[in-house]
């Protein structure tokens, strides 16, 4: 009962901050300065009739309120209106560059938890060994590597220098005739050099807390009293630390998906990676309303989305939550 | 109890990973659903380009691909609503025009094989190329180059129409003939710019239809058949194989996008890619001592200027003392270009002087010696000593004759760092003689608004460029009385430039427009309301062993208004 009633709550808060955000996205580039229509017309030379047509076409020529209600009941169906740039449907653009970032998302996020927990546990485990010490160093090194400089350190070591993996792009160019084996095998060698960049970036942050995490489990009464019963230390590890440190490394991968979500511009950008950070970044130099507006709102409802997750996820590990 | 625990740390570690995938992940389809091949990693299907059925893959000649590094993306494929030049680059190869610019810019013929001018100026003949086919099989006739022409006309699209103002009649008078006729006589040929579109496809649409149309598979005449754009990746062309002119040596082209200019300098050194279309200059410099690659310089068609608020409209928040000549011309005398080169551009351009750049080397006047106004602090001093601007109260900043300090505002956009960079630099010129300045830095769309809010503008100085087309009308008609409100950065109106500017637009005998540009730019360079700072130079850079032949032309080797590069180049051997 307590549950459903949380559940509830939560997805009632989740709907509001979604309109909440919708509606800061569409002011957000309204008071932006600077007018698309002057843009394109120093760059082109347009005629007024030109011009007339444009700001009509996008609706530039109705007042605020009236294009902020179009903008809604547009989300609200799903039609994300035309690219100023590229006049074509904003879907169209995105489901592209989404379904890229998501990959290179999904993939890194995975490589870093694994990493990063279980480097932790191993520290945990061994605290106070060499083995801890030399991991929590090389994790502080790691974390504090600017993701830029790294990719481009591991672009001229692995890419120019021993010619290992491909530098830029998600597949090879004009390689077109491959058969679907070739051409998984061929984007996973291009996802390669990114992953091991956010991987090497990321994966301190989880190791530092998860370690910590587990060494303050790990020392409360009621693991002496596990081990005192004989329990094997794998056991008392796996069964009564981990469960009771969740609880931090739960948060930090939901700071982590807001985080990245942003943070795979910088990553996209030094690998040339085709998804959603190189697309915002044209889309703001242009003005690109539509554009902008869809894929900050995309980025803002994934960190919800993630949030949401997080606080349905804390129930059912957390007593304290469902019964608070 | 316990193996729940270990299941449910399982659980919690995979809903880790699906959150971290986002909102669509969670409600993804069971694992074994998936098909085989990932559908949201499998690459776009090629678009269908409509291409006849004449391109057996050759088994017996290898496919000779050139490979293009670009830094950005196009806009879109449609000619008539682009505004990016990757789009006009690709555009130029896929569509032919009427006329080309040859490697010299000068006219070559193209769809046309020859054209004549009426004696009165007024009516362009243009003989057409017979058995020339689109891309779709279907054949080129001159009802396609009418109805271009007139589609353009009637519906002012793109940076098209200010060609066919003065346009009042477009006909066919036989198969292969078009009489193009004007009310004035028209010194640019719009042949050159026009790209002839197919009128079985275009005919039926709307204006509203063209805004909107991305063209995603362009049938046009050109030497290269667009093939697919992998938006964010690749964008390929195929030599195409019943060209008028004869096959390209380059059976493919592929355009490649990098998002890092670093990344792309590194791609063209480990023989990734053959060209690459613009690097900055610091990257230039390391690629000057690289095995197999050329770094080239070329002069440009761009300019970087200096621009004064001038404007007579009455809610003008200029400073009234920039529209004293003298003052002007002052600050013209107190900065040194050559210095401005050195430092804020690294060495990579040449001093400015005319409003026409360089790189238009049939129009470009280098003002004479005499007339130059130029690194010469003490002459600065001297005309605005002489004109009653003094230091009265000894603070270092001059005076009007009314007490009016000489204080103004200087804007230039803060991500181009050249400019910041020789905004100083003006700065301190500036005070040098007397002539306080107060530099701020925004970003580039703000400084266009600021810049051209021509009903009320409210700035001083600013720090700006600009890229001209190859004609001179380009950058003489910036500054027209008619362009205030348009193009006018500046809002500089003189009639007697203006009436010039009409009289060199209608004189289509070279020599004598020559003339009267000659003087415009004289005029102009005189009235000092621009201080034309540099004309920058096109960094390019190729490899030298897979492909030969690529000549260093004035506007670049790519990039340019002439698309001849990329027919001369051939395999290296």
């Amino acid at each position: 009962m307590l549950r459903l009633e949380f559940i509830v709550k939560k997805i009632g808060q989740l709907v509001v901050t979604i309109f909440a955000v919708a509606s800061f996205n569409f002011l957000l580039f309204r008071v932006l300065p600077g007018d698309p229509i002057r843009l394109l017309a120093r760059a082109g030379r347009l005629t007024p009739e030109a011009i007339d047509r444009l700001r009509q076409l996008f609706g530039l020529d109705q007042s605020v309120v009236t294009q902020y209600l179009y903008y809604l009941r547009n989300l609200a169906t799903g039609e994300l209106g035309i690219s100023f740039t590229y006049r074509q449907p904003v879907i169209e653009i995105l489901q592209e560059r989404i379904s890229n970032t998501l990959l290179l998302l999904a993939t890194s996020t995975v490589i870093v938890l694994i990493i990063g927990v279980s480097a932790g546990m191993i520290a945990a485990a061994r605290r106070g060994s060499k083995i801890d010490s030399s991991l929590v160093i090389t994790s502080l090194v790691f974390w504090s590597l600017p993701t830029f400089w790294t990719g481009l350190v591991l672009i001229i070591i692995l890419g120019v220098y021993f010619h290992a993996l491909p530098i830029s792009g998600m597949s090879t160019a004009g390689a077109d005739n491959l058969t679907a084996f070739e051409r998984i095998l061929d984007i996973g060698k291009h996802i390669l050099l990114p992953t091991i960049t956010l991987a090497i970036v990321d994966m301190g942050q989880f190791m530092l807390i998860t370690r910590s995490t587990l060494v303050d489990v790990l020392t409360e009464d009621y693991i002496l009293t596990a081990k005192a019963k004989g329990l094997p230390s794998r056991k008392v590890l796996w069964n009564h630390g981990l469960p009771n440190a969740l609880l931090p490394i739960l948060t930090t991968t939901a700071l982590y998906v807001s985080l990245i979500v942003g943070g795979a511009i910088q990553v996209e950008t030094v690998f040339s990676w085709p998804g959603m950070g190189r697309l915002m970044y044209d889309a703001v130099l242009r003005r690109d309303y539509p554009i902008l507006e869809a894929s900050f709102f995309f980025t803002a409802a994934t960190v919800i989305l993630a949030n949401f997750i997080t606080d349905i996820l804390y129930m059912f590990i957390d007593p304290r939550v469902r019964e608070a | 109890m316990r193996t729940f625990n270990k299941l449910l740390c399982t659980i919690v570690l995979c809903s880790f990973i699906l959150a971290a995938c986002g909102g669509p992940a969670t409600t993804a389809p069971p694992a074994t659903e998936k098909p085989p091949e990932p559908t949201a990693v499998s690459p776009e299907k090629p678009t269908e380009a409509p291409l006849a059925p004449t391109t057996p893959p050759s088994a017996t000649t290898k496919e000779a691909v050139l490979r293009i590094g670009w830094g950005s993306e196009p806009d879109t494929m449609n000619p008539l609503t682009t505004y990016s030049t990757e789009a006009t680059e690709i555009i130029r190869l896929v569509y032919d025009k009427l006329l080309e610019f040859g490697l010299d810019l000068k006219t070559e013929p193209s769809l046309a094989k020859e054209f004549a001018y009426s004696t009165d100026g007024l009516t362009i003949t243009y003989k057409l190329r017979e058995n020339v086919k689109w891309h779709d099989g279907k054949p080129f006739t001159a009802d396609d180059v009418v109805f271009t022409f007139q589609f353009i006309k009637d519906n002012s699209f793109g940076a098209f129409a200010q060609w066919l103002i003065n346009m009042t009649e477009v006909k066919a008078t036989d198969a292969n003939t078009v009489v193009v006729i004007f009310n004035k006589p028209q010194a640019f040929n719009p042949g050159l710019i026009i790209p002839i579109l197919p009128k079985h496809l275009w005919s039926t649409m709307t204006a509203k239809d063209v805004e909107t149309f991305p063209n995603d598979a362009p049938v046009g005449t050109g030497p290269f058949r667009f093939v697919e754009w992998k938006k964010g990746a690749t964008l390929t062309l195929n030599a195409n194989p019943d060209f008028w002119g004869g096959v390209p040596k380059a059976s493919k082209i592929i355009y490649v996008l990098y998002s890092n200019e670093d990344v792309m300098a590194q791609a063209l050194k480990g023989g990734e890619i053959d060209i690459v279309t613009e690097v900055p200059p610091t990257i230039w410099e390391g690629l000057t001592n690289v095995e197999n690659v050329k770094a080239a310089s070329m002069p440009s068609f761009s300019l970087h200027h200096i621009g004064f608020n001038v404007s007579d409209n009455a809610n003008s928040k200029g400073n009234p003392l920039l529209k004293e000549k003298i003052i002007r011309q002052a600050l013209n005398y107190a900065v040194d270009r050559n210095q401005l080169v050195q430092i804020a551009l690294a060495g990579h351009g040449r001093p400015g002087d005319s409003i026409i750049p360089i790189g238009l080397t049939e129009w470009y006047l280098p003002i004479p010696a005499d007339k130059q106004m130029n690194a010469n602090p003490e002459k600065a001093k001297e005309v605005l000593e002489n004109a009653g601007y003094k230091d009265s109260n000894n603070d270092g900043v001059r005076e009007s004759p009314d007490g009016k300090p000489l204080e103004f505002r200087l804007i230039a956009i803060e991500t181009t760092s050249v400019d910041v960079r020789a905004g100083q630099l003006f700065k301190d010129a500036a005070e040098a003689v007397g002539i306080k300045l107060d530099l701020q830095t925004l970003d580039e769309n703000t400084l266009g608004n600021t810049v051209y809010n021509s009903d009320a503008p409210d700035w001083d100085i600013f720090v700006w460029g600009w890229d001209s087309e190859p004609d001179p009308d380009s950058m003489l008609g910036v500054v027209l009385c008619s362009q205030i409100g348009g193009n006018s950065d500046v809002f500089y109106c003189d009639k007697t430039y203006d009436e010039m500017f009409d009289k060199q637009a209608t004189t289509v005998d070279y020599t004598a427009r020559k003339a009267i540009v000659d003087q415009m730019q004289l005029k102009f360079y005189d009235e000092a309301v621009y201080i034309v700072m540099w004309y920058q130079d096109k960094l390019q850079a190729y490899r030298t062993d897979t492909w030969t032949g690529w000549q260093e032309v004035p506007g670049g080797i790519l990039y340019n208004v002439t698309r001849a590069n990329y027919l001369n180049v051939a395999p290296a051997k």
